[in-house]
């Protein structure tokens, strides 16, 4: 068993790791970081605070200072036409950075078309006054178009109406840019492939480091640090986990027993079917029917509606502020417990009358001990084996299964972090979870392990 | 409050608590006064002279000779010079707030008089007035005892700023400033305001205290220079359902953001009524709709009314707000009842006449919708609209308006996106139409990065493509209007105009809901965040 | 099966109900419903069950937009069948195959020369750059489709011109000769293991938050990691049919692998995987009403009967709201789950006597 534990834990690590990379990396891909919603889209007014270039100016400066522009990972293969190795989700708020790279793309040579658009940027400097409708467009086309010919086009139309003639030069200059990028052009350049290494001075590298130190990173809709954000959020849910569970391994082993004697036959006639119906039950729905019956002003109102309690801030003696907790937390933890009886009271069920059918029991029987008695001390300490199972699989899918009791609930917890997370986008976030729920994962394993090695001494002298 | 604070440094804060908090706990030259929504001279003895040369304006501002800092030294255009020196300088965590004084190019002190001094800004704009007071001004011996940016001038910090960061002061500065202690330690967050920070929970409260003489209890000039609570608590609730509990237990004295089905049901609670006054100010959020002119089936304006005719705007205030909006003709505020134009009625809810007006715009009604007959074909009437996931304002407006369209022939397809990822398709419009909300203020009413066609390029603010020559010509005059009266009759005709290309439509201004304890008076509950102005209350007898 | 029936009153009466409601949902288009569910009524907002005249008659009532709760309720039916159904089906097939093929081979059970593994991984390779990495920076940048076709013609190309050269080379070279063993056993089993360390709901979740809302998409998340139960039990019984007496014999005979797999070993696996089948539909209707219950990865324009359940929050006082459309779920599931349960008896029967 510990050996098939040790391994189980050992292949869990990369997988679970694996997906925290992935959330990672795919988080970095998307279009939009923190900082595009405060500094760059800052518009929300009337007028804006502030001119376009000088937010640009400002969002550049913060995605340097924050690390944000250094490659993605260690080694990123491009095509060779590519004009940077710059994370892409730069270059979309950015609309010389994505001309530049079409272009690049398309006629595979990026130092020309550099120098095509440092060109435009003199022809647009070359009017004095800022240009008028006429030019305007043109210009704007110059700086958005990726096919040659339409540009040509309209270098050409320029230099016919363009009264100044420093316009006319720099305008013909631009021209003799867009010649060379033609005569130079690669098709299919971008087809060969290009490897960089990139050393440690990557965004990845930076992220793990941090996060082995502990530090998750920012949240992107709160700014708070995301280890304080979930610390937070593993307190509240820790002590309704913990309660809930209890009351359920409690009442599942109880109710077990109980079943697997002779007497409990009308119990078990009753129960099994009724644990049965409740199982079909989708659990958003018996929270919410639980509410609606429960907590609600037009109804019966047993329980307070939603939330974490009072808010009090004055501290209150312990015992006053358990009872306000148990009040409150009360229905949810009902919730959950019915949630999980079912499926707890079946393995422990089934684990029990299998080993109510071997031999020991009969021997115990034979030797005259009391139902109760050989139920208790044989059964029970035979079966503990596949209950730490059972058990170490079920403490992980108990975190994501507060989910919909915290969002129904409006507790603060991990679950309603996640979903909260997931519908705002908030990455770091959403990152921080997935590791969380990783280590829960690993340590229910380690701890299953140290359970089985005190329940069966067999293991204990077979590791020793 | 529902969120924590990330951070109360005045220079990087970034969420409307911390901007409460510190509104308390720092003082700007101007400031709006929640009474009756008005821009006045806070720190600054006046509203600035100004004075407009050929390529730069020039602002005088005079600090007020009693202002002083929690140390009793007084505040002086030095601090002003220093705290433009943290905005603009390279290196510090200031970007959120540096393109908004990019404008200012450089501070003239005067020699004679060390509170006043002068403002020299590039360029003109209305707004400059208003964001040449719109930063908290910082205590130089407080933020930077060893006078490390001393040297720097003000002047030097426009314009490539590559050398500067080599410049060692700066660095040892900015290894400080950057640090979280700036943004959380009640001993730096000392301003001259009229409280300071006496404890902050992290996660539950925060405490302010008042100073004990404060200078700006009782200047003559300026009634509303106020602190008269002695003690202020913010309690950190992010879930609105607890915050809601907590209020109606009597554990909070105010509470604003409340959401619509409970402020309806709290309405109905005599008891809750006899210890709480509830108020719905209008605040200066609305909502439209836009249409993309750019588009040739949109480019005749009688189809984009006939869209217009299908918003049936007072289905959606019941059904989203639940009644608490009020519908509007334009971007201005029917508050503003000055420039609000009264004469027009916003666009009814008509199948007749948006099926009227397709036909006259050349839309032939045939069996499955409307057609029109193109260079490149026959093309079907179909919209597409974008709107921000996660908003039910947003989601129940786009189904009833699917639905009317439906009614009246034209398929519509609903896509609800992320916040970045719509605007990056509105800027480069490449969209059919859309829902959006749009704040703004009753001070400075220029609408022309908005609905300019300067500003009708991709990227631009303009993403209809709204505009005609009559419309920028008015925009530009408003701007140069210097009398009310002048100003009133430009925007209503601004009104007039930009309801009758339908191409921007506003659908409804919103109101917040707020309960606040009846022991307490001069209220000041204003339409302008955060909505009421603690620093007024006063106990009632 | 016959006897199953006619004794057990509540297999019949659990099948009868998914019976009726198949054909409701098949024949909905044509059923005289008096509202669309989509239909809005604004005068009749949040309208509560058994009200309302002859002629506005909602008979279960309405959500806060107008929308009938009794026809959303029949095409609820129908979106979650027509989702749970061929999502299932896929994803058990995808795991029949994997599944049987770890059983039947092993580790070692499978051979091949190393020059079909080096062509197969290097066309993984290519078909992972030239065909999913650049199409997609393509796209992003809007370069158009022409540049597509060239990057994907590539894709084809290389693999073609790599087979061409290795073919040549392969009478020459005893190095690609050799024939190595591909591991499919341990292979199968690692990646079930790996994806089920990771809880399925965290997954989908963060899967949906990258993605936009698409019921395609969704249903393609959810057939990748569903179909590794559905393995693990194939494999189960893959192995222990390879034991028999009867598959040695066969394999005496000379039957080839496919036929060995097709006509003696699927038709005694198929009895556990529809006991899997039925299971997973089951939970399969849960997960889609939750997922349309918060409003993560599927669009609001489907009508689904998480879609009704969630508007009670904010509307607390409409009991109608939850109380039918969840009713109607936990019975559908409940019929899935006692079929569940007594195909399972008679699988466990069979294969024990």
């Amino acid at each position: 068993m510990g050996p098939y534990i040790l391994k189980r834990v050992l292949w869990a690590i990369p997988a679970l790791w694996g997906l925290a990379t992935a959330v990672f990396l795919l988080s970095r891909l998307l279009p939009g970081t923190f900082g595009t919603e405060q500094i760059l889209q800052r518009e929300g007014a009337y007028f804006s605070k502030g001119s376009e270039t000088d937010r640009k100016a400002a969002y550049r400066e913060y995605v340097a200072r924050t690390g944000q522009d250094l490659p993605l990972f260690y080694l990123s293969v491009n095509p060779k036409s590519q004009a940077s190795a710059i994370t892409p989700h730069l270059t979309s708020s950015d609309n010389a950075q994505e001309q530049l790279e079409k272009l690049s793309w398309r006629y595979g040579s990026p130092a020309h078309a550099q120098a095509y658009i440092a060109r435009v940027e003199a022809l647009e400097k070359s009017f004095e006054t800022s240009a008028d409708e006429l030019f305007r467009a043109k210009l704007a086309l110059l700086r958005t178009n990726d096919h040659i010919a339409p540009l040509q086009q309209t270098v050409k139309e320029i230099i016919a109406i363009a009264p100044q003639p420093q316009v006319r030069a720099a305008a013909a200059k631009v021209l003799t840019a867009l010649q060379n990028l033609k005569q130079q052009q690669q098709p299919l350049a971008f087809l060969l492939p290009q490897w960089t290494w990139h050393g440690t001075n990557n965004q990845y590298h930076q992220w793990l480091l941090r996060a082995l130190q502990g530090n998750l990173g920012e949240s992107y809709s709160s700014s708070r640090s995301v280890t304080a954000i979930l610390l937070e959020a593993i307190g509240n849910t820790w002590w309704l986990l913990l309660c809930s569970m209890l009351v359920t391994l409690v009442i599942a082993l109880e109710g077990s027993v109980m079943m697997a004697q002779k007497r409990g036959n009308l119990l078990r006639k009753f129960l099994l079917p009724l644990l049965f119906l409740l199982d079909s039950i989708p659990p958003f729905v018996l929270a919410l029917l639980l509410l609606v019956l429960l907590a609600n002003p037009d109804f019966l109102q047993l329980f307070p509606v939603y939330g974490m309690g009072y808010y009090m801030p004055q501290k209150l003696s312990l015992w006053q502020e358990l009872m306000q907790w148990s009040y409150y937390m009360a229905l949810p933890a009902l919730c959950l417990v019915l949630f999980n009886l079912p499926y707890l009271t079946s393995q422990v069920y089934n684990a029990i009358t299998a080993a109510m059918q071997a031999d020991y029991t009969r021997t115990a029987r034979a030797k005259g001990l009391s139902e109760a008695a050989i139920v208790r001390s044989h059964v029970l300490r035979n079966s503990l084996l596949p209950i730490i199972t059972i058990l170490s699989d079920f403490l992980p899918a108990l975190v994501t299964g507060t989910f919909i009791v915290e969002t129904i609930f409006a507790i603060p917890g991990i679950g309603r972090l996640l979903i909260e997370s997931v519908l705002s986008r908030d990455y770091p976030v959403l990152t921080g979870i997935v590791l969380v729920v990783a280590i829960f994962r690993i340590a229910s394993y380690i701890v299953a392990d140290v359970a089985y090695a005190w329940a069966d001494p067999r293991i204990k002298q077979k590791m020793r | 409050m529902a969120m924590e604070p990330g951070t109360l440094s005045p220079v990087s804060y970034s969420d409307a608590g911390a901007l409460q908090i510190l509104n308390l706990l720092f003082q700007s030259l101007l400031s709006a006064d929640l009474a009756d929504d008005k821009i006045k001279p806070y720190l600054a003895v006046a509203m600035p002279q100004v004075e407009r040369l050929d390529s730069a304006t020039l602002f005088t501002y005079q600090l007020r000779e009693e202002a002083t800092w929690a140390d009793g030294s007084p505040v002086t255009a030095a601090d002003v010079a220093f705290t433009l020196k943290v905005l603009k300088a390279p290196l510090l965590n200031n970007e959120y707030l540096k393109p908004q004084v990019q404008f200012i190019q450089d501070i003239r002190v005067d020699t004679a008089n060390a509170k006043r001094f002068t403002f020299v800004c590039a360029g003109y704009s209305p707004e400059m007035e208003l964001l040449t007071g719109d930063f908290f001004i910082l205590p130089a011996y407080l933020f930077d005892p060893d006078a490390l940016l001393q040297p720097l001038e003000v002047a030097a910090l426009s314009g490539s700023l590559s050398e500067l960061e080599n410049n060692s002061n700066l660095k040892a500065f900015a290894a400080r400033f950057n640090s979280s202690e700036y943004g959380h330690s009640t001993s730096i967050l000392q301003g001259s305001g009229g409280y300071t920070l006496e404890s902050w929970e992290s996660g539950k409260y925060l405490t302010l205290k008042r100073k004990s003489d404060w200078w700006g209890n009782d200047i003559p000039g300026a009634p509303y220079l106020s602190a008269n609570p002695g003690r202020i608590s913010f309690q950190v609730i992010p879930d609105n359902t607890t915050a809601l509990l907590a209020l109606k237990n009597r554990q909070l004295d105010v509470l604003e953001s409340i959401e619509t089905s409970e402020f309806q049901r709290i309405r109905q609670d005599k008891s809750f009524l006899d210890d709480y006054a509830l108020y719905t100010p209008d605040t200066y959020e609305f909502i439209y709709a836009g249409i993309n002119s750019r588009l040739p089936k949109f480019s005749d304006k009688r189809t984009r009314q006939a869209i217009a005719h299908l918003l049936d705007v007072s289905n959606f205030i019941k059904v989203s707000e639940q009644n608490f909006a009020t519908p509007t003709v334009g971007p201005v505020p029917p508050a503003a009842k000055a420039y609000y134009n009264e004469r027009l009625s916003p666009y009814a809810y008509n199948q007749q006449m948006a099926a009227d007006l397709l036909k006259a715009a050349g839309w032939q009604r045939e069996q499955n919708g409307w057609f029109q007959n193109t260079e490149g074909g026959r093309e079907q009437l179909t919209l597409s609209v974008n709107y921000r996931a996660g908003s039910s304002s947003y989601e129940n407006a786009a189904i009833i308006f699917q639905q009317s369209a439906a009614e009246a022939g034209i398929p519509v397809q609903l896509q609800a996106m992320e916040n970045s990822l719509l605007s990056q398709k509105l800027k480069a419009h490449a969209y059919d139409m859309f829902f959006r909300s749009l704040s703004g203020n009753p001070f400075v009413l220029n609408f022309q990065p908005l609905l300019h066609t300067n500003y009708a390029d991709q990227g631009g603010m303009n993403v209809t493509g709204f505009g005609t020559p009559e419309s920028d010509n008015v925009l530009d005059a408003i701007n140069k209007a210097d009398t009310p009266e002048v100003k009133a009759k430009l925007l209503k005709r601004l009104q007039e105009i930009l309801h009758d290309e339908a191409a921007f439509i506003a659908l409804y201004y919103l109101k917040d809901r707020i309960a606040v304890h009846r022991r307490f008076g001069n209220l000041k509950i204003s339409g302008l965040k955060p909505n009421y102005d603690v620093s007024a209350f006063t106990l009632k007898e | 099966m016959r006897r199953l029936w006619q004794q057990e009153a509540a297999f019949k009466g659990a099948a009868l109900y998914l019976m009726l409601l198949l054909v409701l949902v098949l024949l909905l288009p044509w059923l005289p419903l008096s509202y669309a569910p989509n239909q809005l009524d604004l005068a009749h907002t949040l309208q509560a069950p058994f009200e309302g005249t002859a002629t506005a008659a909602h008979w279960l009532g309405t959500d806060d937009l107008g929308r009938d709760v009794l026809s959303n309720i029949l095409y609820g039916a129908r979106t979650a069948f027509f989702i749970s159904v061929p999502v299932m089906a896929l994803s058990t097939l995808l795991g029949l195959v994997l599944g049987t093929s770890a059983g039947y081979f092993g580790a070692m059970g499978l051979r091949t020369s190393r020059k079909n593994l080096l062509l197969l991984v290097c066309t993984l390779l290519l078909l992972c750059y030239y065909g999913l990495y650049l199409p997609l920076q393509i796209q992003r940048l809007g370069l158009g489709v022409q540049m597509i076709f060239e990057s994907l013609s590539v894709c084809i190309v290389l693999p073609m011109l790599l087979y061409g050269i290795l073919k040549a080379l392969y009478p020459y070279t005893p190095f690609l000769r050799a024939s190595v063993a591909v591991p499919v056993d341990p292979a199968v089993l690692r990646l079930t293991e790996a994806l089920s360390t990771i809880p399925r709901f965290v997954l989908i979740l963060v899967l949906a938050s990258f993605l936009p809302p698409s019921v395609l998409l969704l249903s393609l998340i959810i057939v990748l990691t569903l179909w590794t139960g559905t393995a693990r039990l194939a494999r189960a019984e893959m192995m222990r049919i390879k034991q028999l007496p009867y598959f040695e014999a066969a394999q005496s005979i000379g039957l080839n692998g496919r036929q060995l797999i097709w006509r003696q070993a699927l038709p005694n696996l198929l009895g556990p995987v529809l006991v899997a089948f039925t299971f997973g539909l089951g939970g399969l209707l849960a997960l889609e009403s939750t997922l349309s219950f918060f409003n993560i990865g599927v669009p609001s324009t489907l009508v689904s009967w998480g879609r009704m359940i969630a508007k009670v929050r904010s509307n607390t006082s409409a009991w109608w709201l939850v109380v039918f459309p969840g009713a109607i779920l936990s019975l559908t599931i409940l019929a899935l789950y006692t079929c569940n349960h007594y195909l399972s008896k008679i699988f466990q029967e069979k294969s024990t006597g």
